[in-house]
């Protein structure tokens, strides 16, 4: 049955896939191994992506390991996100030279070169959206993120396990994807190694035509099921996400933060790796003549002490207030900004954080529920 | 009434803080004093007590001009020590980082160091106002030195990527690959500064030098070789102490260095004495056009040979990177065992030796670097005493500046020497 | 607001040296690109390393490399501090001692007796100080050595008058931005880059290696924390202590948790 929404694809069909997006135009960015880690970076081909390989993550603690089988996506999510390729971390905003009287400047945002994201997971698909409603909802367009997000074509893909440090489920972000994709892909892989392909746009399904593929029976349905069901399974973190707007809000002074800011470095790393994380930093750069100045946009942390710098100095002196900061933004405050949590249950910052800082547990902790009672 | 004090207070263009002192009486240079006061460091006390792992790290610390000479002298040391053997692709890539750094060293002392002094210029900068193309040159080369170091060791000063057993990450071939426009550029300008070298104004001076450098090596002498000299010395680094050895000066924080009691030369002069037949065909070439013979005895002529080293150092990277292969494993596993281990590589300014004793978890218990400016000391000062002969009319200034070139021509690199030109000249 | 440079002079600059390994007056000479358009903007008045011509003081920006170790330089710190409007230190030998502040944990004398066979002929004090514990410091550049784009960054800012763009947040944060995969979180080794004053870029776990701290302590570090998970990731008390004690070992925090550990 030829459905234009639904069809089953092998691995030669992705490799088609892969090919006819750079025909297109697209510089296709996707999982691949390097570093002893699953990164974002470009494909060229489906020889590029991680075969065989899974991750095992903990508080602080990430490591690859090799699968029994084959498969392309048998991983979750790791220290790149999206993020990258949507709210660079370096970005110059405009570039003024004065000569003979006159200031000319350059910049804006130059059209972005169209990017397909490969192997988008449903989590990274809410954190997507989420960036969106800050960068495009509010009266203020960000016009860079606007332009690369309008180049954007999303291939996106259903997890088949879940992670160490994965509370998707708990944050109703996934595993299975939503909306906001183009096309979406389940890694089947009892009998033939192949994957449930659907169109979630005109252009999906445009692209999803152009390739070779049978259509989809109830058996390969039912093990797409199955494998998200067994992801859904297997979280391996969970977090009771309701009330915890109003319980936050009501412990600001809770002893737990206290505890947390004993272990916690400041390095900022948990802001940087989170897919919604979107603080920046402005600088003006100016030559030694004078002549030429820059303006740059850089990723910032509110987990330096310069972050919060006002008139006067620093108001967030200590780690404790950062972190409290951080975690009340993300989990409360977020909902009073832009209507939604913050977090999408990816367990980044858990994995990449060094000392290894639960936000899980750390919510549990103030709830006074389970072992993290402080 | 005919005694003379001419003092260079604090030494200009030169690394670190030296002055020199030069007492004349009846007509005759009587004293010559090349006075480091650069505060020492003490490196080899405080080595003690640490891991061998880190001792590049400590050791680059005692040179910011010269940190890949003593990453490397201090690598092949403890590996020395250690009973290890490095694989080709990381000898290769050993080579390759030297060459980066003797770009750099020679080229910043050829044109803002050395040249000022042969055109007349107070410095680099006062020089480029009139001679601005030839400064310019000189930077660009002096970049492409740095841009070799900042890809193979990770930055240009301090390098992070030399460990014992090898390196942190071997580059890829596309990185290097990178570096070949802009190496071949430098093999140029490298080539026209031998050239312009070669014709600046000499003064017909020469001593009987016991140049000293690594060689035997069969290939012109970076990081392996025996030692040798041109009076007969031909042994293993082994043998270094039995030879050699340091006695403290009261004028000096630096030791002063001598050879079975006699003061000897290291450095580019020493090495192309010794070596010139390894240079490469091109180099060997160059040199000859530029007047030098297979040897060479006059120390103001060590702005050529320096140039020639720069060629050579453009030549044997562009080889090098040629033939590059990534290695298997960035280092080879280095077990940790008790020894002592020997060292001597060539670094801009001459031969570094490095020995260390490793305790059984592998940490140092005694460290001794001998940097190539110590051990010229003696040689520095014999050739103001023997040189100073013929500028002893001369008035106070131009003395001064004449003893100071005499000095420049060794390119000592003080903070080195004290890793642990205030010239008094006394006429009477 | 435009910052106005009179055409009557150019700011006179002046460069100094204490106890150090030059690597940081180095770097102002390494930047080969920017060294003309440098020379165009300031008049170099006192750099010894590059040019035997000497102006005379006082200088409107020094820039001051090394550490105190002698009493001699003791006393010439304040020398040049009164000849100098904005003093500026260079590097981890001017900020925090040095290397060579690892004598401050022990007996100098022992030291020169290791290497001086004449210890009467070397005059030189127990301790290597930051510039900052004799003199006023106007702003301080860290690193071993200093990135050459802060140090542009810096004769830019002076220049023309703003506030200089040097964070003094966490190499970490260099590193995510870079892309570089977390050495420490993946296991491939002991890293002080979250208590690490960026600068550097983070090259070290860019070249699968920790880093060492050679920019010294970031802002409100919490070393006690990372020692804590050096701990637990396997490194011996005498290994942690070795970790903190080596560029920027007199650092105050560096040297307290130090201090904390040993065999």
């Amino acid at each position: 049955m030829d459905d234009q929404r639904q069809a089953v694809i092998t691995i030669d069909g992705l490799a088609r896939l892969i090919e006819a997006l750079r025909e297109d135009g697209f510089r296709v960015i996707g999982p691949t191994r390097r570093d002893d880690a699953i990164v974002y970076d470009d494909i060229e081909t489906v020889d590029d992506l991680p075969a065989g390989w899974t991750d095992e993550q903990d508080g602080g603690h990430y490591r690859l390991a090799r699968r029994a089988d084959t498969a392309l996506f048998g991983y979750v999510v790791g220290p790149h996100s999206w993020k990258r390729y949507l709210h660079p971390p370096l970005l110059r905003l405009w570039r003024a030279e004065h000569s003979g009287g006159t200031v000319t400047m350059t910049g804006g945002a130059d059209p972005a070169e169209p990017q397909a994201f490969l192997a988008v997971r449903a989590c990274e698909l809410h954190a997507i959206a989420i960036q969106d409603r800050v960068f495009l909802g509010g009266p203020y367009v960000d016009p860079h993120y606007k332009a690369r997000r309008e180049a954007s074509f999303i291939v996106a893909v259903n997890c088949g396990q879940a992670g160490g440090t994965c509370f998707c489920a708990s944050m109703k972000t996934g595993p299975k994807v939503g909306e906001g994709y183009d096309i979406a892909l389940t890694e089947l892989l009892t009998g033939e190694h192949r994957f449930l392909a659907e169109a979630g746009s005109e252009r999906g399904a445009a692209l999803l035509a152009r390739l070779p593929r049978r259509g989809a029976a109830p058996a390969d349905q039912e093990e797409a099921g199955a494998a998200v069901a067994h992801a859904e399974a297997t979280m391996g973190r969970h977090m009771q996400a309701d009330g915890v707007h109003d319980l936050l809000m009501a412990n600001l002074e809770h002893p737990r933060w206290e505890d947390v800011a004993g272990r916690c470095l400041t390095c900022g790393n948990c802001t940087q790796v989170c897919p919604t994380c979107f603080c920046a930093t402005v600088s003006d750069d100016s030559d030694l003549s004078g002549t030429v100045s820059e303006r740059k946009r850089s990723w910032a942390s509110c987990f330096s002490i310069d972050f919060s710098y006002i008139h006067g100095g620093s108001i967030r002196q200590s780690g404790k207030s950062r972190y409290r900061q951080w975690m009340t933004h993300k989990l409360a405050t977020w909902h009073d900004q832009f209507g939604t949590s913050g977090c999408v249950g990816c367990g980044r910052c858990i994995t990449w954080c060094p000392t290894g800082i639960d936000i899980t547990e750390e919510v549990r902790a103030i709830r006074g529920v389970g072992d993290g009672v402080a | 009434m005919d005694r003379r004090t001419i003092k260079v207070d604090y030494l200009a263009r030169v690394e670190g803080e030296g002055a020199l002192r030069v007492a004349i009486e009846g007509g005759i240079l009587r004293e010559v004093e090349l006075r480091i006061f650069e505060p020492p460091r003490f490196f080899e006390a405080f080595m003690r007590g640490r891991s061998c792992m880190e001792a590049p790290d400590i050791a680059a610390r005692i040179c910011g001009i010269c940190p890949i000479a003593y990453q490397m002298s201090a690598v092949h040391a403890i590996e020395d020590a250690l009973g290890v053997t490095i694989t080709p692709a990381i000898r290769a890539l050993r080579r390759l980082i030297y060459c980066g750094e003797w770009i750099e060293s020679h080229t910043l002392h050829i044109y803002m160091l050395h040249a000022p002094d042969f055109l007349g210029y107070e410095g680099a900068i006062e020089m480029a106002k009139d001679h601005g193309e030839v400064v310019r040159q000189g930077l660009d080369l002096k970049k492409v030195g740095n841009e070799l170091l900042a890809v193979v060791g990770g930055r240009e000063i301090h390098p992070v990527n030399v460990r014992v057993g090898g390196f942190y990450r071997a580059p890829t071939k596309r990185e290097l690959r990178s570096l070949v426009p802009a190496l071949e550029r430098a093999r140029d300008i490298a080539h026209a500064t031998v050239r312009w070298t070669a014709g600046l104004d000499f003064p017909d001076l020469e001593r009987d030098y016991e140049f000293v450098s690594v060689g035997k090596a069969g290939e012109y002498p970076f990081n392996e070789g025996r030692i040798v000299s041109n009076k007969g010395l031909d042994i293993p680094v082994t043998e270094y102490d039995r030879n050699f050895a340091e006695s403290h000066v009261r004028h000096s924080n630096a030791l002063h260095s001598h050879l079975q009691g006699r003061p000897y030369l290291t450095g580019p002069l020493a090495r192309y004495s010794l070596n010139s037949d390894f240079l490469s065909p091109l180099c060997r070439q160059a040199a000859k056009e530029a007047g030098l013979g297979p040897t060479c005895n006059n120390p103001f002529r060590s702005i050529i040979i320096r140039a020639v080293e720069v060629l050579y150092a453009c030549d044997e990277a562009l080889r090098l990177i040629g033939e590059y292969e990534p290695p298997e494993e960035s280092f080879v596993p280095t077990p940790a065992r008790a020894g002592t281990g020997y060292a001597a590589t060539e670094a801009p300014r001459g031969m570094l030796y490095h020995r260390y004793k490793l305790d059984a978890d592998s940490s140092i218990l005694d460290a001794k670097i001998v940097p190539p400016t110590s051990q010229n000391q003696p040689s520095i000062e014999d050739d103001v005493r023997e040189f100073g002969g013929a500028w002893l009319d001369l008035p106070d200034d131009q003395l001064r500046h004449r003893c100071e070139q005499a000095i420049r021509n060794h390119d000592p690199c003080i903070s080195c020497a004290t890793h642990f030109l205030k010239l008094d000249v006394i006429r009477s | 607001m435009t910052a106005k440079r009179t055409a009557s002079r150019k700011p006179k600059l002046a460069v100094w040296k204490f106890s150090s390994c030059d690597g940081c007056q180095l770097t102002l000479l390494d930047c080969e690109d920017e060294l003309l358009a440098v020379a165009g903007a300031i008049d170099i008045a006192y750099f010894p390393e590059a040019t035997r011509a000497v102006v005379k003081g006082p200088y409107d920006l020094s820039l001051v490399e090394g550490s105190i170790t002698t009493p001699h330089d003791a006393e010439r710190i304040h020398d040049v501090r009164k000849q100098s409007r904005f003093l500026v230190t260079i590097g981890a030998c001017a900020t925090s001692g040095g290397i060579q502040a690892l004598r401050n944990f022990r007996d100098v004398r022992a030291f020169t007796d290791i290497v001086y066979a004449h210890p009467e002929f070397i005059d030189t004090l127990a301790t290597s100080t930051a510039i900052r514990q004799h003199v006023n410091v106007d702003f301080e550049l860290q690193g071993c050595p200093i990135n050459k784009h802060q140090l542009i960054e810096l004769l830019s800012a002076y220049l023309n008058k703003r506030r200089p763009n040097i964070p003094a947040n966490s190499v970490c944060m260099e590193c995510k931005q870079r892309g570089t995969v977390c050495v420490l979180v993946r296991g491939a080794a002991s890293c002080l880059g979250p208590v690490t004053h960026a600068g550097c870029g983070a090259i070290c776990p860019a070249y699968n290696r920790g880093c060492y701290g050679c920019f010294g302590p970031k802002e409100t570090p919490n070393t006690q924390a990372l020692a804590a998970e050096l701990a637990r990731a396997g490194m011996d008390e005498r290994d942690i202590q070795r970790v903190f004690r080596t560029f920027t070992s007199n650092a105050e925090p560096f040297r307290q948790e130090s201090a904390r550990h040993g065999s």
